[in-house]
C-alpha cells in the first residue's frame, strides 16, 4: 500500500458517501463484515485502505 | 536530536516555537524532553488548525451572531472608566461592524511619554494643551447694550492654570472675530452700532478657542497601572481629533488610541485601523461579559480592510460590492439589483456560495469541493 493521506472530514465524508451509493446499489464489498448499513461498510473499507478511491487536491 | 533542529524541521509558528524554547529553557528538559514537547505541542497546534474547505465565515458570523442576541439593547456608559460616557453594547458594535465616519461618542485614549507619565503637574499642562477651552471657561461675558460693548471679565486664575497671558487672549478674539479689543478692560464691539451684530460676535466669541484642540471637549486624567506594578498617568478625552493630538508635547504617540477608525486610518494607516476594529469589537463584547475566540473578530476586520480602505459590513460595503449580480440580489433590494444587471448585460460566474446555491448547484465549500478519483492514496 502506498503512504497515508489524511483527509479532512469533509475528504472522508465525500469518499464514505460514494462508496456507500456503490454498494447500496449492489457493488460487492471488498472486505467481510457483518454489518449490512452500506455506510459502515464503505467506512470500514476506507479505514482498512482496500478502497480504490482517493481525492484530487490542489487546483484542478 | 537538539530541539533547534527539531524546530526547525516542524512547521509549528514562530510564537509557539519561542513559547516551547521558553519553557524548555525555563524547566531546564534535556534535548529529549523537548523535543517531546515540541511533538505535543505540534500534535495540540494541528488540532485548532482548520480544516481546508470549512467555512469559516459562516462559524464566524455565527460565533459573533449569537452573543451577540444576548447583548442588552441599551447604551451602557462607563461608569469606572473616567466618567466619560462612552457607547457600550450593541450601538457600539453596530456602529464599528459599519464602519462609521464618526462614533457616536468619539473618544480618544493618550498615553504620555516618560517624563509627563509620572508626574501629575506635567500631565495636566498636556491636559490644557488637547482640551479645547472657551471662553466661558476663562472668564464671566457681559453685554453692555447702551455702549454696544462686549466684554470678558477674565478669570485670571483660570488663565495661569492654563498659561494664557491676557494679550493671547486678546489677539485669539481680535484674529477670530475681526474686531479690535481694548486690552485693559477686554471689551470690544461691532464696527457700527447695531443689535444684531452685536449679538452675532457674542455668538461667534462662544466659538473661539483659545488654547487645545478643537473638537476636544473635556479630558480626564487617570492614575493607571501599568504591568511591572508601576503608575502612570493616562488621560481620557470626549471628542477625538487624532492627528492633532499626536503633535501635542508629551504625547506618546506610540501607544495613544482613539475609538474612531476613520482617524485610526488616516493617521497611522489600515494596519492599525484593523486592529483597532479588532480591538473595539472584543472590548465591546467583552464588557457585556461575552467571550467570542478573536479569531473570528479577526475574520471580520480583515474583510473589512482587505481593500486597503475601511468598508461597512453591509449593503454599502462589502455585501454591496460583491462581483456576483445573485448574490446581490440575494442580500437586499433584489429587485433594484437584477433590473441593473439586466440593463448592463451582468455575467454571473457563479463562483460564490450563494449563487450556487440560488441555481442548485453544490455550493464550493465542504464536501461540495472534494473532488474524486481512482486510485490508492498518494498514488497516481
Amino acid at each position: 500500500m502506498t503512504q497515508e493521506i489524511n483527509y479532512t472530514r469533509y475528504e472522508r465524508a465525500r469518499i464514505v458517501g460514494a462508496r456507500a451509493l456503490q454498494i447500496s446499489r449492489g457493488a460487492p464489498p471488498l472486505i467481510d463484515v457483518d454489518t449490512i448499513d452500506p455506510v459502515d461498510v464503505a467506512s470500514e473499507e476506507l479505514d482498512r485502505g482496500v478502497l480504490p478511491i482517493t481525492v484530487r487536491r490542489g487546483p484542478s | 536530536m537538539s530541539l533547534e533542529e527539531h524546530l526547525d524541521d516542524s512547521e509549528l509558528p514562530e510564537r509557539l516555537r519561542e513559547k516551547v524554547r521558553a519553557t524548555a529553557e525555563e524547566r531546564s528538559l534535556s534535548d529529549e524532553e523537548a523535543v517531546e514537547v515540541a511533538d505535543a505541542v505540534y500534535e495540540r497546534y494541528e488540532q485548532t488548525r482548520i480544516d481546508p474547505l470549512e467555512p469559516v465565515g459562516t462559524v464566524s458570523a455565527q460565533s459573533i451572531g449569537e452573543p451577540g442576541t444576548q447583548m442588552t439593547m441599551n447604551t451602557f456608559h462607563y461608569a469606572g472608566v473616567a466618567e466619560i460616557d462612552v457607547t457600550q453594547g450593541l450601538p457600539r458594535l453596530i456602529e464599528l461592524v459599519d464602519a462609521r465616519k464618526e462614533p457616536d461618542t468619539p473618544m480618544m485614549t493618550v498615553y504620555l511619554e516618560d517624563e509627563y507619565a509620572g508626574d501629575r503637574d506635567k500631565a495636566r499642562e498636556v491636559v490644557w494643551e488637547l482640551e479645547a477651552t472657551d471662553v466661558l471657561s476663562i472668564g464671566d461675558l457681559s453685554i453692555d447694550v447702551a455702549d454696544m460693548q462686549v466684554a470678558v471679565d477674565l478669570d485670571e486664575e483660570a488663565l495661569e492654570e492654563r498659561q494664557l497671558s491676557r494679550e493671547e487672549v486678546a489677539e485669539s478674539i481680535e484674529e477670530e472675530l475681526d474686531v479690535s479689543v481694548d486690552e485693559e478692560s477686554m471689551s470690544f464691539g461691532p464696527d457700527s452700532p447695531s443689535y444684531r451684530e452685536l449679538l452675532q460676535l457674542v455668538e461667534e466669541l462662544r466659538e473661539v478657542v483659545f488654547k487645545g484642540i478643537d473638537g476636544v471637549e473635556r479630558v480626564v486624567i487617570r492614575k493607571e497601572e501599568v504591568e511591572d506594578g508601576d503608575e502612570e498617568y493616562v488621560l481620557y478625552t470626549e471628542g477625538s481629533k487624532f492627528k492633532k493630538a499626536l503633535k501635542v508635547e508629551g504625547v506618546d504617540s506610540t501607544r495613544t488610541k482613539t475609538n474612531n477608525l476613520h482617524e485610526m486610518q488616516k493617521a497611522l494607516g489600515i494596519e492599525a485601523a484593523r486592529n483597532t476594529v479588532v480591538e473595539e469589537i472584543v472590548s465591546t463584547l467583552g464588557e457585556q461579559g461575552l467571550e467570542v475566540d478573536i479569531r473570528h473578530v479577526m475574520l471580520v476586520a480583515d474583510a473589512m480592510t482587505t481593500t486597503g480602505d475601511l468598508q461597512s459590513i453591509g449593503r454599502h460595503g462589502i455585501s454591496g460590492s460583491k462581483g456576483s449580480v445573485l448574490s446581490r440580489a440575494a442580500f437586499e433590494v433584489t429587485v433594484n439589483h437584477l433590473l441593473d444587471a439586466a440593463v448592463h448585460g451582468e455575467d454571473d460566474d457563479l463562483n460564490g456560495v450563494t449563487e450556487n446555491v440560488i441555481v442548485g448547484q453544490p455550493i464550493k465549500i465542504g464536501t461540495g469541493d472534494v473532488e474524486l478519483k481512482v486510485g490508492r492514496p498518494g498514488g497516481d
